[in-house]
């Protein structure tokens, strides 16, 4: 249960910010208001250790609170508790943006009248917990856009429905995949395979870990998950040209520390190397085209060839 | 983009998003997905509006959480609604960065760095190039600019439109002499902020080619005359008919060569004294597309551009243009503009929609369904119904198409030859103005 605002400590404030919200229009009185906003401040200042909900002094409080989406959290709010002008307003606003939303994330026109569609079933609330109809706009707290909290939403969702489509495909589908025919990763053959690639791990391990998180955060988006630097750029912030600068600045500096580290483990320049370049996928392929090489080394020795020998080997 | 070692790839697959998780920073959820952020935090974080250390949680698994990346990267909105947020590294990085990660200091010496530095060298040489030699740049890319200042020309006065051929003749030969005393007069005006009064016709033409090259002061006066700072010149509708080409057939022998004659225009002085006669054709009809641009300064350069070129496409020399009048169909009736599409007003309405129409000069054809056809004399002033008929055969079909091609036999304006498309793919043609008429 939240704790109401008291008195004289953030009551004017909130008072100021449900005049900002115009929550009033959507018949939201001063005291629900204060309840949600109380809510909110539970739920993220009670979560940082140094931001602790019970010391976080009436500026903090203020200063978050003004970092929100007031008015859209008034809306999102007033919807769930069913008012019938909120709704009409949400509709107005998001209804056909929904649709967009959805097309974008599908890319595929029947799948994203699905989504839309379902979505808006789950904002409305059509499942109902004891009676009440429970609407998942009472998860919205206002720390971004309305707008953007929608996309994200159904982004999610769009992601769950994948899975369990993922999981429910059927054999023949597989076998249309093919992918019976999907290669084993191969296991290192020798152990000194087996230790130079556990050396290789460990190098590159710590490698990443000494990245910040916005440079890991980079790197996987960009090689890990195949974005764009574009969109990279808009997620960080950045211009694309930063995130470029900032990916060849880290695939560089990656090589650099691995082959260091790897020095460290005892292997010399020359052997790193070779480390660095072989992968675990390529030690078959490599094998193999030894293999060839080696055939071929006897089947056509250098120097001279007695003819008879030569002769025969041409005709087998 | 520097590819990354193949161990690298596999080494961030295997990371698990549960090493991001060390501290309480971000709030929890019940149910199986407790570890990630909520949509809110996503959707914030996506937003740039989280502060430095929610922010640095948020960035700290999705570094290792691949479903969120995912999430963030499908909610991002489509990128012709939202443009992109553009902002400088530092001033976006809200936190200290870690020690470890600082860029060090010798790496503003690295390779992207020097990149920066070549590409302004590089800017620096294009420059003082420019500066040094403008007269040859200018020669090499005047034709094409020049063609740029046909559409784009600003009003000018009447007495500046139609200069004597002598006139010409020593303006071509002194263009280039007089190209960068003029450019040097110009800038030196615009960066003193002052109004520029329309210097004499051929200095303002080089002016206005030559700063075409210098896009933000080619935009201020070709802006100018709407906004009526520069180039203040009033707007006289009759300029146009100082400047007519007499004729169509004047018209047709020298405006297929118009191209040419806009190089030409530019071309060594030598080259166009020798051809005296032939410039003075070219220079006059260089001055009509100028003034057919200038007296129309309340339309959009796009729009301008758009007229000259389907006046050059159209006919030789259109009436339509020359007279300042535009014609268009909209619902069913036929309305005019005298005003370069400012104002329209409707000058035909019949009792069955019309569908096209074709004007020459003051010769205006409309037709529409059910075999309605009108024709004006006059430039749309009266109008008389025309009944296309062969032998009791009467035209019945919708009209869809109307070619009107003047005959001119000298100075004098003979009947013009009009073909009609109907619905039913037949084609009715008459050679003397629709008094008789052929079907084929």
């Amino acid at each position: 249960m939240p704790r109401p605002v008291q008195p004289g400590h953030g009551a004017d404030v909130a008072a100021a910010f449900y005049e900002r919200s115009g929550a009033a229009a959507y018949g939201v009185s001063t005291e629900q208001f204060a309840a949600i906003l109380d809510e909110i401040l539970c739920k993220y200042l009670s979560q940082n250790s140094a931001h602790d909900s019970a010391r976080a002094s009436a500026e903090q409080k203020a200063d978050f609170c003004a970092g929100l989406r007031l008015e859209e959290l008034a809306l999102a709010r007033a919807c769930a508790a069913g008012n019938e002008r909120a709704w009409q307003d949400f509709i107005a606003r998001y209804r056909q943006k929904l649709h967009g939303m959805a097309l974008h994330i599908t890319r595929d026109g029947a799948h994203a009248a699905e989504l839309a569609d379902s979505l808006f079933a789950d904002l409305y609330g059509v499942n109902a917990r004891n009676g009440v109809r429970s609407s998942k706009l009472v998860f919205y707290t206002g720390r971004g856009s309305l707008e953007g909290w929608l996309r994200t939403v159904m982004a999610q969702e769009f992601i769950n429905r994948y899975r369990k489509q993922k999981r429910t495909v059927s054999l023949e589908e597989q076998t249309e995949e093919g992918v019976q025919f999907r290669a084993a990763v191969p296991e290192p053959a020798c152990a000194s395979d087996r230790l130079s690639q556990e050396r290789l791990e460990a190098a590159t391990d710590e490698a990443l870990a000494e990245l910040s998180s916005e440079d890991r955060f980079t790197l996987a988006s960009y090689y890990l998950d195949g974005r764009t630097l574009a969109e990279i750029a808009r997620t960080l912030g950045l211009h694309e040209s930063s995130v470029s600068r900032r990916l060849d600045r880290l695939a560089t500096g990656l090589r650099k520390r691995i082959l260091a580290g790897l020095r460290l483990q005892g292997m010399s320049h020359a052997q790193a190397m070779e480390a660095l370049e072989t992968d675990v996928r390529d030690i078959g392929l490599n094998l193999r085209s030894r293999l060839t090489q080696d055939s071929g080394a006897k089947t056509f020795p250098e120097g001279k060839v007695p003819a008879q020998d030569a002769g025969k080997g041409s005709h087998d | 983009m520097t590819e990354v070692p193949k161990i690298v790839y596999d080494r961030l697959r295997a990371a698990r998003p549960e090493r991001a998780l060390p501290d309480r920073a971000l709030p929890e959820r019940a149910g199986p997905e407790r570890t990630h952020p909520d949509a809110d935090l996503l959707t914030a974080f996506a937003e740039q509006a989280l502060a430095a250390t929610e922010r640095d949680g948020v960035l700290e698994h999705l570094a290792f959480c691949g479903d969120c990346r995912e999430v963030i990267a499908l909610a991002l909105p489509a990128a012709d609604i939202v443009a992109a947020p553009i902002a400088t590294e530092t001033a976006v990085r809200a936190t200290p960065v870690p020690a470890k990660s600082e860029r060090n200091f010798l790496t503003a010496f690295a390779w992207p760095s020097l990149r920066w530095a070549a590409l302004a060298a590089g800017v620096a040489v294009v420059a003082s190039v420019l500066l040094v030699h403008p007269g040859k740049l200018n020669k090499a890319t005047l034709p094409s600019v020049n063609r740029q200042v046909a559409t784009t020309a600003p009003p000018v006065s009447a007495p500046q439109i139609a200069p004597s051929s002598t006139d010409q003749a020593a303006i071509s030969a002194r263009t280039s002499e007089a190209r960068p005393k003029s450019e040097s007069r110009l800038s030196k005006k615009l960066n003193a902020g002052e109004a520029v009064t329309p210097p004499p016709r051929a200095e303002r033409g080089m002016l206005l080619a030559e700063n075409k090259n210098h896009s933000g002061q080619a935009d201020k006066l070709s802006a100018a005359p709407s906004a009526g700072v520069l180039f203040d010149a009033p707007t006289n509708p009759r300029t146009t008919e100082t400047v007519e080409v007499s004729g169509a057939a004047a018209a047709e022998e020298v405006a297929p060569a118009a191209e040419d004659s806009l190089m030409a225009w530019n071309e060594t002085p030598a080259i166009e004294k020798a051809k005296p006669a032939l410039q003075e054709k070219e220079m006059k009809v260089n001055e009509q597309q100028k003034t057919q641009a200038a007296v129309v300064p309340g339309l959009a350069r796009s729009q301008a551009r758009a007229m000259m070129s389907s006046a050059k496409l159209a006919s030789p020399a259109s009436p339509a243009l020359a007279h300042n009048v535009t014609w268009v169909i909209i619902g069913g009736v036929l309305q005019r503009s005298v005003d370069s599409g400012q104002s329209w007003q409707n000058v035909l309405r019949t009792d069955h929609p019309l569908l096209c129409y074709a004007s020459h000069e003051e010769d205006v054809w409309a037709g529409g369904q059910a075999g309605t056809l009108f024709h004006s004399a006059d430039g749309g002033t009266t109008w008389v119904q025309v009944q296309p008929s062969i032998k009791a055969q009467q035209l019945s079909s919708d009209v869809t198409h109307i070619d009107v091609r003047g005959d001119v036999r000298g100075d004098e304006r003979g009947p013009a030859e009009i073909a009609i498309s109907t619905s039913n793919n037949g084609i009715w043609s008459s050679a003397d103005g629709g008094r008789t008429w052929e079907k084929k």
